[in-house]
Protein backbone atom coordinates (compact mmCIF):
# COMPACT_ATOMS: atom_id res chain seq x y z
CA UNK A 1 0.00 0.00 0.00
CA UNK A 2 2.14 2.96 -1.12
CA UNK A 3 -0.45 6.04 -0.35
CA UNK A 4 -0.40 4.06 3.50
CA UNK A 5 3.48 4.30 3.56
CA UNK A 6 4.16 7.67 2.20
CA UNK A 7 1.38 9.02 4.64
CA UNK A 8 3.09 7.22 7.29
CA UNK A 9 6.36 9.29 6.49
CA UNK A 10 4.54 12.45 6.43
CA UNK A 11 3.48 11.75 9.71
CA UNK A 12 6.97 11.01 10.94
CA UNK A 13 8.02 14.24 9.65
CA UNK A 14 5.49 16.29 11.40
CA UNK A 15 6.53 14.35 14.88
CA UNK A 16 9.84 15.55 14.85
CA UNK A 17 9.15 18.89 13.28
CA UNK A 18 9.05 20.70 16.90
CA UNK A 19 12.46 19.39 17.76
CA UNK A 20 13.65 20.29 14.28
CA UNK A 21 12.32 23.71 15.34
CA UNK A 22 13.75 23.84 18.57
CA UNK A 23 17.13 22.74 17.55
CA UNK A 24 17.42 25.06 14.36
CA UNK A 25 16.15 28.11 16.49
CA UNK A 26 18.55 27.46 19.11
CA UNK A 27 21.76 26.12 17.50
CA UNK A 28 21.68 26.99 13.87
CA UNK A 29 21.13 30.63 13.84
CA UNK A 30 23.15 31.34 17.22
CA UNK A 31 26.36 29.45 15.77
CA UNK A 32 26.18 30.90 12.47
CA UNK A 33 26.01 34.42 14.87
CA UNK A 34 28.89 33.25 16.54
CA UNK A 35 30.93 32.43 13.97
CA UNK A 36 30.16 35.92 12.28
CA UNK A 37 30.56 37.31 15.41
CA UNK A 38 34.31 35.61 16.29
CA UNK A 39 35.55 37.11 13.48
CA UNK A 40 34.51 40.92 14.52
CA UNK A 41 35.43 43.18 17.29
CA UNK A 42 32.39 43.33 19.29
CA UNK A 43 31.19 44.45 22.76
CA UNK A 44 28.07 44.63 24.05
CA UNK A 45 28.71 47.28 26.60
CA UNK A 46 30.23 50.03 24.05
CA UNK A 47 27.39 51.39 21.72
CA UNK A 48 30.08 50.68 18.79
CA UNK A 49 28.65 48.81 15.87
CA UNK A 50 30.47 45.14 15.46
CA UNK A 51 33.95 45.96 13.52
CA UNK A 52 35.34 42.92 10.91
CA UNK A 53 38.90 42.54 12.04
CA UNK A 54 39.50 39.20 10.53
CA UNK A 55 41.24 36.43 12.21
CA UNK A 56 42.30 39.01 14.88
CA UNK A 57 40.51 37.27 17.76
CA UNK A 58 41.88 33.62 17.02
CA UNK A 59 45.70 35.20 16.88
CA UNK A 60 44.75 36.86 20.09
CA UNK A 61 44.48 33.50 21.86
CA UNK A 62 47.83 32.60 21.35
CA UNK A 63 49.08 35.55 22.82
CA UNK A 64 46.41 35.53 25.69
CA UNK A 65 48.53 34.38 28.56
CA UNK A 66 45.15 33.67 30.81
CA UNK A 67 43.54 31.80 28.14
CA UNK A 68 46.84 30.16 28.10
CA UNK A 69 46.76 28.97 31.63
CA UNK A 70 43.08 28.41 31.61
CA UNK A 71 43.96 25.64 28.74
CA UNK A 72 46.75 24.31 30.97
CA UNK A 73 44.26 23.98 33.86
CA UNK A 74 41.85 22.09 31.98
CA UNK A 75 44.54 19.83 30.58
CA UNK A 76 45.66 19.06 34.21
CA UNK A 77 41.99 18.25 35.13
CA UNK A 78 42.13 15.97 32.32
CA UNK A 79 45.24 14.22 32.93
CA UNK A 80 44.52 14.34 36.70
CA UNK A 81 40.79 13.56 37.54
CA UNK A 82 39.53 11.29 34.58
CA UNK A 83 41.60 8.40 34.48
CA UNK A 84 41.26 8.65 38.54
CA UNK A 85 37.46 8.54 38.04
CA UNK A 86 37.63 5.58 35.40
CA UNK A 87 40.22 2.89 37.84
CA UNK A 88 38.18 3.95 40.94
CA UNK A 89 35.12 3.80 39.50
CA UNK A 90 36.18 0.15 37.95
CA UNK A 91 37.31 -0.39 41.14
CA UNK A 92 34.15 0.54 43.29
CA UNK A 93 32.19 -1.72 40.89
CA UNK A 94 33.97 -4.68 41.18
CA UNK A 95 34.31 -4.12 45.18
CA UNK A 96 30.49 -3.97 45.68
CA UNK A 97 29.33 -6.60 43.47
CA UNK A 98 28.29 -9.00 45.62
CA UNK A 99 28.03 -7.33 48.80
CA UNK A 100 25.71 -7.29 51.36
CA UNK A 101 23.50 -3.99 50.59
CA UNK A 102 25.24 -3.64 47.27
CA UNK A 103 21.49 -2.15 46.04
CA UNK A 104 21.55 0.32 48.88
CA UNK A 105 25.24 1.58 48.38
CA UNK A 106 24.78 1.73 44.73
CA UNK A 107 21.42 4.22 45.19
CA UNK A 108 23.93 6.01 47.85
CA UNK A 109 26.35 6.94 45.36
CA UNK A 110 23.83 8.22 42.52
CA UNK A 111 23.79 11.01 45.30
CA UNK A 112 27.04 13.17 44.64
CA UNK A 113 26.46 12.87 40.65
CA UNK A 114 23.14 13.95 40.97
CA UNK A 115 22.70 16.52 43.50
CA UNK A 116 22.95 20.17 42.12
CA UNK A 117 26.99 21.20 41.20
CA UNK A 118 25.92 25.02 42.83
CA UNK A 119 24.89 22.45 46.20
CA UNK A 120 27.76 20.28 45.74
CA UNK A 121 29.77 23.61 45.66
CA UNK A 122 28.57 24.59 48.89
CA UNK A 123 29.02 21.51 50.45
CA UNK A 124 32.69 21.42 49.42
CA UNK A 125 33.44 25.34 50.06
CA UNK A 126 32.47 24.60 54.14
CA UNK A 127 34.52 21.35 53.82
CA UNK A 128 37.68 23.10 52.27
CA UNK A 129 37.69 25.80 54.80
CA UNK A 130 40.86 26.94 56.58
CA UNK A 131 40.21 27.42 59.73
CA UNK A 132 37.13 25.09 60.91
CA UNK A 133 36.68 22.98 57.67
CA UNK A 134 36.28 19.59 58.49
CA UNK A 135 38.88 18.29 55.83
CA UNK A 136 41.73 19.90 57.25
CA UNK A 137 40.23 18.78 61.00
CA UNK A 138 41.01 15.15 59.34
CA UNK A 139 44.49 16.06 58.15
CA UNK A 140 44.91 17.45 61.90
CA UNK A 141 44.32 14.09 62.96
CA UNK A 142 47.31 12.76 61.70
CA UNK A 143 49.76 15.65 62.63
CA UNK A 144 49.63 17.23 59.21
CA UNK A 145 49.28 21.10 58.88
CA UNK A 146 46.42 22.70 58.04
CA UNK A 147 46.28 23.42 54.43
CA UNK A 148 45.14 26.68 53.20
CA UNK A 149 42.82 24.77 50.10
CA UNK A 150 41.33 27.22 48.35
CA UNK A 151 44.59 29.61 48.65
CA UNK A 152 47.10 28.50 47.10
CA UNK A 153 47.77 27.45 43.51
CA UNK A 154 48.77 24.04 43.91
CA UNK A 155 45.77 23.17 46.42
CA UNK A 156 43.24 25.03 44.41
CA UNK A 157 43.55 22.81 41.91
CA UNK A 158 43.55 19.40 43.95
CA UNK A 159 40.99 21.11 45.61
CA UNK A 160 38.94 21.32 42.19
CA UNK A 161 40.15 17.72 40.97
CA UNK A 162 39.19 15.91 44.12
CA UNK A 163 35.36 17.26 44.03
CA UNK A 164 35.26 16.34 40.22
CA UNK A 165 36.67 12.45 41.53
CA UNK A 166 34.20 13.17 44.21
CA UNK A 167 30.78 13.94 42.05
CA UNK A 168 31.67 11.77 38.66
CA UNK A 169 33.14 8.69 39.71
CA UNK A 170 29.98 7.39 40.68
CA UNK A 171 29.19 7.82 37.14
CA UNK A 172 31.92 5.96 36.32
CA UNK A 173 30.50 3.57 38.67
CA UNK A 174 27.51 3.03 37.96
CA UNK A 175 28.12 2.56 34.13
CA UNK A 176 30.59 -0.25 34.94
CA UNK A 177 28.90 -1.73 37.52
CA UNK A 178 25.47 -2.29 35.26
CA UNK A 179 27.90 -3.36 32.48
CA UNK A 180 29.17 -6.40 34.61
CA UNK A 181 25.59 -7.16 35.80
CA UNK A 182 24.48 -8.08 32.44
CA UNK A 183 27.36 -10.58 31.75
CA UNK A 184 25.75 -13.64 31.70
CA UNK A 185 27.36 -15.46 35.36
CA UNK A 186 27.57 -19.03 33.42
CA UNK A 187 30.41 -17.83 31.38
CA UNK A 188 32.04 -16.38 34.02
CA UNK A 189 31.72 -20.09 36.43
CA UNK A 190 32.54 -22.04 33.17
CA UNK A 191 35.94 -20.55 33.14
CA UNK A 192 36.09 -20.88 36.83
CA UNK A 193 35.28 -24.74 36.58
CA UNK A 194 38.09 -25.32 33.62
CA UNK A 195 40.39 -24.32 35.95
CA UNK A 196 41.27 -20.11 35.25
CA UNK A 197 42.00 -18.25 38.58
CA UNK A 198 39.56 -15.58 39.78
CA UNK A 199 41.76 -13.19 38.61
CA UNK A 200 42.19 -14.53 35.12
CA UNK A 201 38.78 -14.83 34.63
CA UNK A 202 38.39 -10.92 35.66
CA UNK A 203 41.42 -10.09 33.18
CA UNK A 204 40.57 -12.07 30.30
CA UNK A 205 36.28 -12.41 30.40
CA UNK A 206 34.68 -9.69 32.06
CA UNK A 207 37.28 -6.57 31.81
CA UNK A 208 37.21 -7.44 27.52
CA UNK A 209 33.12 -7.87 28.39
CA UNK A 210 32.98 -4.08 29.44
CA UNK A 211 35.26 -2.58 27.79
CA UNK A 212 33.35 -0.78 25.34
CA UNK A 213 31.55 0.47 28.26
CA UNK A 214 34.86 1.75 29.65
CA UNK A 215 34.95 3.73 25.95
CA UNK A 216 31.37 5.56 26.32
CA UNK A 217 32.28 6.27 30.27
CA UNK A 218 35.89 8.10 29.16
CA UNK A 219 34.64 9.89 26.19
CA UNK A 220 31.29 11.10 28.03
CA UNK A 221 33.94 12.31 31.22
CA UNK A 222 36.69 14.09 28.88
CA UNK A 223 33.81 15.80 26.98
CA UNK A 224 32.20 17.40 30.34
CA UNK A 225 35.42 17.79 31.94
CA UNK A 226 35.87 20.71 29.33
CA UNK A 227 32.57 22.12 29.97
CA UNK A 228 33.48 22.36 33.59
CA UNK A 229 31.66 25.21 35.27
CA UNK A 230 29.31 25.41 37.96
CA UNK A 231 32.19 23.77 40.75
CA UNK A 232 34.80 26.45 39.99
CA UNK A 233 31.95 28.84 39.93
CA UNK A 234 31.43 28.20 43.32
CA UNK A 235 34.29 27.18 45.21
CA UNK A 236 37.27 29.25 44.01
CA UNK A 237 35.69 31.50 41.01
CA UNK A 238 39.15 30.86 38.79
CA UNK A 239 40.96 31.90 41.81
CA UNK A 240 43.82 32.28 43.00
CA UNK A 241 44.83 34.33 40.72
CA UNK A 242 44.14 32.43 37.22
CA UNK A 243 45.28 28.76 38.80
CA UNK A 244 41.59 27.50 38.38
CA UNK A 245 40.19 29.18 35.48
CA UNK A 246 38.54 26.46 33.54
CA UNK A 247 38.27 26.87 29.64
CA UNK A 248 34.88 27.31 30.01
CA UNK A 249 35.10 29.73 32.87
CA UNK A 250 37.59 32.25 31.04
CA UNK A 251 35.22 32.19 28.28
CA UNK A 252 32.54 33.13 30.59
CA UNK A 253 35.18 36.02 31.84
CA UNK A 254 35.46 37.33 28.84
CA UNK A 255 31.98 37.09 27.32
CA UNK A 256 29.73 38.60 30.94
CA UNK A 257 31.70 39.08 33.89
CA UNK A 258 34.49 40.74 32.25
CA UNK A 259 33.42 43.56 29.60
CA UNK A 260 31.03 41.35 27.41
CA UNK A 261 33.70 41.05 24.69
CA UNK A 262 31.40 39.13 22.07
CA UNK A 263 34.15 38.49 19.63
CA UNK A 264 36.61 37.22 21.21
CA UNK A 265 34.40 34.73 23.61
CA UNK A 266 32.84 33.89 20.54
CA UNK A 267 36.18 32.76 19.04
CA UNK A 268 37.13 30.91 22.35
CA UNK A 269 34.15 29.06 21.93
CA UNK A 270 34.05 28.03 18.53
CA UNK A 271 37.64 26.41 19.72
CA UNK A 272 35.80 24.57 22.23
CA UNK A 273 33.07 23.28 19.77
CA UNK A 274 35.41 22.07 17.26
CA UNK A 275 37.41 20.00 19.70
CA UNK A 276 34.10 19.08 21.51
CA UNK A 277 32.42 18.39 18.25
CA UNK A 278 35.59 16.12 17.45
CA UNK A 279 35.30 14.02 20.67
CA UNK A 280 31.11 13.88 20.02
CA UNK A 281 32.24 11.75 16.64
CA UNK A 282 34.34 9.26 18.47
CA UNK A 283 31.29 8.63 21.05
CA UNK A 284 28.79 8.41 18.26
CA UNK A 285 31.98 5.64 16.99
CA UNK A 286 32.09 4.11 20.12
CA UNK A 287 28.31 3.81 21.34
CA UNK A 288 27.26 1.92 18.60
CA UNK A 289 24.32 3.28 17.66
CA UNK A 290 22.97 0.98 15.03
CA UNK A 291 22.27 -2.00 18.04
CA UNK A 292 21.08 0.56 20.03
CA UNK A 293 18.46 2.26 17.25
CA UNK A 294 17.81 -1.11 16.09
CA UNK A 295 18.11 0.44 12.58
CA UNK B 1 42.67 -16.03 55.61
CA UNK B 2 39.53 -15.64 54.38
CA UNK B 3 38.23 -13.86 57.23
CA UNK B 4 40.93 -11.28 56.73
CA UNK B 5 40.31 -10.60 53.54
CA UNK B 6 36.46 -9.80 54.15
CA UNK B 7 37.81 -7.19 57.08
CA UNK B 8 39.91 -5.10 54.29
CA UNK B 9 36.97 -5.22 52.10
CA UNK B 10 34.43 -3.73 54.73
CA UNK B 11 36.78 -1.52 55.47
CA UNK B 12 37.33 -0.63 51.69
CA UNK B 13 33.69 -0.49 51.38
CA UNK B 14 33.13 1.85 54.41
CA UNK B 15 35.65 4.16 53.43
CA UNK B 16 34.25 4.88 49.67
CA UNK B 17 30.84 5.00 51.68
CA UNK B 18 32.34 8.03 53.62
CA UNK B 19 34.09 9.70 51.16
CA UNK B 20 31.09 10.12 48.60
CA UNK B 21 28.78 10.85 51.53
CA UNK B 22 30.13 13.01 53.92
CA UNK B 23 29.98 15.88 51.96
CA UNK B 24 25.82 15.15 51.67
CA UNK B 25 26.09 14.62 55.23
CA UNK B 26 28.11 17.85 56.50
CA UNK B 27 25.98 19.86 54.28
CA UNK B 28 22.77 18.32 55.85
CA UNK B 29 23.78 18.90 59.39
CA UNK B 30 25.51 22.07 58.85
CA UNK B 31 21.22 22.92 58.01
CA UNK B 32 20.36 22.11 61.37
CA UNK B 33 23.19 23.61 63.07
CA UNK B 34 22.74 27.00 65.78
CA UNK B 35 24.89 29.84 64.56
CA UNK B 36 27.75 28.89 67.61
CA UNK B 37 28.01 25.28 65.42
CA UNK B 38 28.52 26.83 62.13
CA UNK B 39 32.52 27.99 63.26
CA UNK B 40 34.11 25.20 65.92
CA UNK B 41 37.19 24.00 66.28
CA UNK B 42 37.01 21.01 66.34
CA UNK B 43 34.29 21.20 64.00
CA UNK B 44 30.80 20.04 65.20
CA UNK B 45 30.40 16.53 63.86
CA UNK B 46 26.82 15.93 65.57
CA UNK B 47 25.12 19.30 66.46
CA UNK B 48 24.28 19.10 70.05
CA UNK B 49 21.26 21.11 69.88
CA UNK B 50 19.22 20.98 66.12
CA UNK B 51 17.43 23.90 65.48
CA UNK B 52 15.13 24.73 62.56
CA UNK B 53 16.35 28.44 62.58
CA UNK B 54 18.16 28.38 59.72
CA UNK B 55 15.09 27.69 57.84
CA UNK B 56 12.99 30.33 59.14
CA UNK B 57 15.68 33.08 59.98
CA UNK B 58 15.91 32.96 63.09
CA UNK B 59 19.36 32.40 63.47
CA UNK B 60 21.94 35.94 63.80
CA UNK B 61 24.00 36.34 60.89
CA UNK B 62 27.00 38.51 62.18
CA UNK B 63 28.66 41.14 60.98
CA UNK B 64 30.02 40.70 57.59
CA UNK B 65 27.07 38.62 56.30
CA UNK B 66 25.05 39.14 53.58
CA UNK B 67 22.38 37.31 54.46
CA UNK B 68 20.81 35.58 57.11
CA UNK B 69 17.93 33.84 56.54
CA UNK B 70 16.34 32.05 53.41
CA UNK B 71 13.04 33.72 53.97
CA UNK B 72 13.60 35.44 50.86
CA UNK B 73 13.81 32.73 48.66
CA UNK B 74 10.15 32.79 47.62
CA UNK B 75 10.59 34.27 44.66
CA UNK B 76 13.72 32.24 43.52
CA UNK B 77 11.55 29.18 44.62
CA UNK B 78 8.50 30.25 42.51
CA UNK B 79 11.06 30.94 39.35
CA UNK B 80 12.59 27.39 39.73
CA UNK B 81 9.01 25.77 40.25
CA UNK B 82 7.70 27.46 36.95
CA UNK B 83 10.62 26.73 34.96
CA UNK B 84 11.26 23.39 35.65
CA UNK B 85 7.95 22.03 35.66
CA UNK B 86 7.48 24.12 32.39
CA UNK B 87 10.68 22.35 30.91
CA UNK B 88 9.52 19.18 31.71
CA UNK B 89 5.91 19.09 30.34
CA UNK B 90 7.45 20.48 27.02
CA UNK B 91 10.27 19.15 26.32
CA UNK B 92 8.91 15.30 27.03
CA UNK B 93 5.51 16.31 24.92
CA UNK B 94 8.47 17.03 21.91
CA UNK B 95 10.82 14.44 22.52
CA UNK B 96 7.84 11.90 22.88
CA UNK B 97 6.73 12.67 19.25
CA UNK B 98 10.39 12.77 17.55
CA UNK B 99 11.44 9.75 19.68
CA UNK B 100 8.23 7.78 18.30
CA UNK B 101 8.70 8.62 14.78
CA UNK B 102 12.55 7.60 15.51
CA UNK B 103 12.08 4.70 16.81
CA UNK B 104 9.12 3.63 14.54
CA UNK B 105 9.66 4.97 11.23
CA UNK B 106 13.86 6.04 11.43
CA UNK B 107 13.18 9.34 10.05
CA UNK B 108 16.38 10.82 9.64
CA UNK B 109 18.56 7.82 10.36
CA UNK B 110 22.08 7.70 11.78
CA UNK B 111 22.90 11.56 10.83
CA UNK B 112 19.77 12.46 12.48
CA UNK B 113 20.05 10.71 15.75
CA UNK B 114 24.11 11.93 15.60
CA UNK B 115 23.27 15.49 15.87
CA UNK B 116 21.21 14.89 18.95
CA UNK B 117 23.88 13.66 20.74
CA UNK B 118 26.16 16.35 19.64
CA UNK B 119 23.52 18.74 20.91
CA UNK B 120 23.95 17.21 24.13
CA UNK B 121 27.30 17.08 24.61
CA UNK B 122 27.03 21.25 23.64
CA UNK B 123 29.11 23.24 25.95
CA UNK B 124 26.60 25.63 27.92
CA UNK B 125 28.65 28.52 27.63
CA UNK B 126 29.14 28.06 24.03
CA UNK B 127 25.51 28.56 23.79
CA UNK B 128 24.93 31.08 26.83
CA UNK B 129 26.35 33.80 24.75
CA UNK B 130 25.10 33.92 21.42
CA UNK B 131 21.32 33.08 23.19
CA UNK B 132 21.95 35.85 25.31
CA UNK B 133 22.37 38.02 22.32
CA UNK B 134 19.53 36.97 20.26
CA UNK B 135 16.96 36.94 23.87
CA UNK B 136 18.18 40.89 24.48
CA UNK B 137 17.21 41.54 21.21
CA UNK B 138 13.68 40.00 21.71
CA UNK B 139 13.87 41.55 25.17
CA UNK B 140 13.34 38.00 26.60
CA UNK B 141 16.46 38.33 29.16
CA UNK B 142 15.41 37.99 32.58
CA UNK B 143 12.27 36.60 31.61
CA UNK B 144 11.06 32.71 32.46
CA UNK B 145 10.67 31.75 28.29
CA UNK B 146 14.66 32.70 27.98
CA UNK B 147 15.39 30.13 30.54
CA UNK B 148 12.63 27.59 29.55
CA UNK B 149 14.02 27.85 26.18
CA UNK B 150 17.80 27.62 26.82
CA UNK B 151 16.62 24.35 29.41
CA UNK B 152 15.24 22.88 26.71
CA UNK B 153 18.29 22.44 24.71
CA UNK B 154 19.74 20.24 26.92
CA UNK B 155 16.80 18.58 28.58
CA UNK B 156 15.03 17.46 24.74
CA UNK B 157 18.22 15.42 23.72
CA UNK B 158 18.34 13.18 27.48
CA UNK B 159 14.54 12.65 26.94
CA UNK B 160 14.72 12.08 23.37
CA UNK B 161 17.21 9.23 23.59
CA UNK B 162 15.79 7.39 26.60
CA UNK B 163 12.18 7.24 24.73
CA UNK B 164 14.24 6.09 21.89
CA UNK B 165 15.08 2.46 23.89
CA UNK B 166 11.50 3.00 25.17
CA UNK B 167 9.46 2.74 22.26
CA UNK B 168 11.82 0.32 20.79
CA UNK B 169 10.88 -1.95 23.51
CA UNK B 170 7.07 -1.86 23.09
CA UNK B 171 6.43 -4.76 20.08
CA UNK B 172 6.10 -3.42 16.56
CA UNK B 173 2.82 -5.92 15.96
CA UNK B 174 0.91 -3.55 18.34
CA UNK B 175 0.85 -0.56 16.01
CA UNK B 176 0.71 -3.30 13.18
CA UNK B 177 -2.36 -4.68 14.27
CA UNK B 178 -3.86 -1.29 14.95
CA UNK B 179 -2.63 -0.02 10.97
CA UNK B 180 -4.97 -2.93 10.33
CA UNK B 181 -7.78 -1.89 12.24
CA UNK B 182 -7.34 1.59 10.19
CA UNK B 183 -5.91 3.41 12.43
CA UNK B 184 -3.45 6.74 11.32
CA UNK B 185 -0.03 7.06 12.27
CA UNK B 186 -1.10 9.97 14.99
CA UNK B 187 -4.13 7.60 16.25
CA UNK B 188 -1.35 4.40 16.79
CA UNK B 189 0.75 6.67 18.30
CA UNK B 190 -1.67 8.53 20.75
CA UNK B 191 -3.78 4.67 22.07
CA UNK B 192 -0.97 2.52 21.77
CA UNK B 193 2.85 4.22 22.16
CA UNK B 194 1.49 7.26 24.80
CA UNK B 195 -0.52 4.90 26.94
CA UNK B 196 2.42 1.92 27.29
CA UNK B 197 4.90 4.45 27.35
CA UNK B 198 3.82 6.16 30.42
CA UNK B 199 6.39 5.08 32.77
CA UNK B 200 8.94 6.63 30.10
CA UNK B 201 7.31 10.01 29.68
CA UNK B 202 7.34 9.97 33.48
CA UNK B 203 10.81 8.87 34.03
CA UNK B 204 11.44 11.76 31.21
CA UNK B 205 9.63 14.77 32.51
CA UNK B 206 10.87 14.21 36.22
CA UNK B 207 14.48 14.07 34.57
CA UNK B 208 14.06 17.02 32.92
CA UNK B 209 12.88 18.78 35.93
CA UNK B 210 15.32 17.78 37.91
CA UNK B 211 18.22 18.75 35.34
CA UNK B 212 16.13 22.13 35.03
CA UNK B 213 15.98 22.35 38.52
CA UNK B 214 19.86 22.12 39.39
CA UNK B 215 21.18 23.99 36.08
CA UNK B 216 23.66 27.03 36.64
CA UNK B 217 24.82 28.86 33.61
CA UNK B 218 22.04 29.61 31.56
CA UNK B 219 20.43 31.11 34.75
CA UNK B 220 23.06 33.23 35.86
CA UNK B 221 23.81 34.44 31.90
CA UNK B 222 20.20 34.89 31.37
CA UNK B 223 18.77 36.19 34.11
CA UNK B 224 18.94 39.42 35.53
CA UNK B 225 16.63 39.83 38.66
CA UNK B 226 14.15 37.64 41.09
CA UNK B 227 11.62 38.20 38.08
CA UNK B 228 13.13 35.05 37.03
CA UNK B 229 16.57 34.39 38.90
CA UNK B 230 16.01 30.13 40.14
CA UNK B 231 17.57 28.57 43.38
CA UNK B 232 20.94 27.90 42.23
CA UNK B 233 21.50 31.89 41.45
CA UNK B 234 20.05 31.80 44.42
CA UNK B 235 22.94 30.16 46.81
CA UNK B 236 25.34 31.92 44.53
CA UNK B 237 24.81 34.78 46.00
CA UNK B 238 25.29 34.05 49.56
CA UNK B 239 28.73 33.44 48.61
CA UNK B 240 29.68 37.21 49.89
CA UNK B 241 30.64 38.86 52.47
CA UNK B 242 33.77 38.36 54.86
CA UNK B 243 32.58 35.85 56.12
CA UNK B 244 29.39 33.48 54.52
CA UNK B 245 26.82 32.60 56.97
CA UNK B 246 27.09 28.55 56.62
CA UNK B 247 23.66 27.93 58.47
CA UNK B 248 21.29 29.58 56.03
CA UNK B 249 22.99 28.65 53.20
CA UNK B 250 23.44 24.78 53.59
CA UNK B 251 19.74 25.16 54.98
CA UNK B 252 18.96 26.85 51.41
CA UNK B 253 21.39 23.78 49.99
CA UNK B 254 19.05 21.39 51.41
CA UNK B 255 15.59 23.16 50.04
CA UNK B 256 17.37 22.93 46.48
CA UNK B 257 18.93 19.35 46.60
CA UNK B 258 16.01 17.84 48.00
CA UNK B 259 13.79 17.18 44.94
CA UNK B 260 16.62 16.44 42.94
CA UNK B 261 17.47 13.66 45.26
CA UNK B 262 14.12 12.32 45.88
CA UNK B 263 13.69 12.49 41.74
CA UNK B 264 16.73 10.85 40.59
CA UNK B 265 16.43 7.71 43.23
CA UNK B 266 12.79 7.28 42.10
CA UNK B 267 14.09 7.21 38.36
CA UNK B 268 18.12 5.90 38.75
CA UNK B 269 17.17 3.15 36.40
CA UNK B 270 16.42 5.67 33.24
CA UNK B 271 18.64 7.98 34.37
CA UNK B 272 21.39 6.08 33.26
CA UNK B 273 20.00 4.81 30.11
CA UNK B 274 19.69 8.85 29.15
CA UNK B 275 22.92 9.82 30.30
CA UNK B 276 24.73 7.56 28.21
CA UNK B 277 22.49 7.55 25.75
CA UNK B 278 21.44 3.92 25.84
CA UNK B 279 24.51 2.55 26.19
CA UNK B 280 23.50 0.95 29.46
CA UNK B 281 20.21 0.03 30.11
CA UNK B 282 20.44 0.06 33.92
Amino acid sequence: MPTKRGSRKKAAFFMILPLLVLFIGLTVYPFAYMIYMSFHDYSLVSWEEPKFVGLENYREIFRDRTARSSVTFTVILLVAAVPLEILLGIGIAFLFRDTLGEKVFRSSLLIPMTIPPVVAGIAWKMLYNYEFGPVNYFLSLFDLPKVSWLGSQFFAQLGVILIDVWQWTPFVFLIIYAGLQSIPRDIVEASLVDGASGWNALRYIELPLIQPLIWVALIIRVIDVLKIFDIVYMVTFGGPGSATHSYSFYIYKVGVSFGWDIGYASALSIILLLVITLLANFLIKALRLKEILEL
Amino acid sequence: MRWFLRIIKSLLVALVLFFFLFPVYWLVTTAFKQSEDWFTWPPSFFPSTWTLGNFLGLEGGFFGSVTTSISTITPYLRNSVVVAVSVALISTAIAALAAYAISRYKIGGMGFISWIISIRMLPPIAAALPLYVIFSHLHLVDTWWALIAAHLLFTTPFSTWILITFFNDIPRELDEAAYVDGASPGQAFLKIALPLGMPGLAACATLSFVQSWGEFLMALVLTTSDNAQTLPIYLGRFITGWRIAWGPLAAAGLVTMIPVIVFSLIMQRYLLRGLTFGAVKG
